[in-house]
């Protein structure tokens, strides 16, 4: 009996619901050997990761004017 | 968003002394938590005023009711529940695209083999432009499905926190994560293509 292949569609849909979180199941195994192998497949996986990466580093900071609005709206602003 | 004052005071420490009316407990509360909620509020809303405006407005909601704070789950939780909240209903006045739009636009079909996936977001500088098209991207998403990204993919949530906050089930957040990763890879695939 010939074991069906998994497709390229079938690992970007895994890559998306997962991003191979689950990394000691039977499908994520196969996956991973397809990814190996797919150069394609391998630069859609680090693609979604890096897009995940670049969200996760856009990060901006209180200062202290916006720090100091925050206490006067709440009225803590003499609580040291 | 954990993380320990400068004098290493135990959160639920302040928590009681807040609920027994302790101000300068709830100002180390606040602090203890500012930026997380500012951040996360601008990653939603990309726009300062707007994030500051959540945070706010969410900072409040935590003076008010922390008498009634049952510690059931983390207050950490508990304020990313509230700004994802202040977030929907600023979309919704707002009147943003509605997410039936987006199921229709998003098909995944084919998306795989009818790109090259030659641009990726490391190819390209990290520099204002970048952050632009990341912005012009992310704004395109529906604000539920920005939430569930930005809670689970972003701050690292887990899928069982994420379904809590968004009052949703399991299933319903996997879905959302899957999708709103496809579409930011999608359209961050596009837009740099076309900058290049």
């Amino acid at each position: 009996m010939k074991i069906k292949q998994i497709t390229c569609r079938e690992v970007a849909d895994y890559i998306c619901k997962t991003l191979a979180e689950d990394i000691d199941s039977p499908q994520c195994v196969e996956i991973k050997e397809h990814l190996e192998h797919c150069d394609n497949c391998s630069k859609y996986f680090k693609s979604v990761q890096d897009t995940i990466v670049f969200y996760k580093k856009y990060n901006v900071e209180v200062d202290d004017e916006c720090h100091t609005r925050l206490m006067k709206y709440l009225n803590l602003e003499d609580e040291k | 968003m954990t993380k320990e004052t400068s004098n290493n005071i135990d959160e639920n420490e302040l928590i009681e002394r807040s609920k027994q009316g302790d101000r300068k407990a709830l100002a180390e509360l606040v602090k203890l938590h500012e930026q997380t909620v500012y951040n996360f509020a601008f990653k939603i809303c990309r726009n300062r005023e707007k994030a500051e405006h959540v945070m706010q407005e969410t900072f409040l909601s935590m003076v008010k009711s922390i008498s009634q704070f049952s510690g059931k789950s983390k207050l950490s939780t508990w304020l990313y529940t509230v700004v994802s909240n202040h977030c929907l209903m600023l979309a919704r006045t707002e009147k943003r695209r509605e997410s039936t739009e987006f199921e229709e636009e998003t098909s995944y079909s084919g998306a795989i083999s009818s790109s090259d996936w030659k641009y990726t977001p490391s190819d390209v500088a990290e520099n204002n432009e970048l952050k632009e098209t990341l912005d012009k991207v992310i704004e395109r998403l529906p604000e539920d499905y920005k939430i569930v990204f930005m809670l689970r993919d972003v701050e690292g949530l887990s899928t069982k926190e994420t379904a809590e906050i968004m009052n949703l089930s399991i299933p319903a957040v996997k879905s959302r994560l899957h999708r709103a990763r496809a579409f930011l890879r999608n359209e961050l695939n596009n837009e740099l293509k076309d900058e290049n």
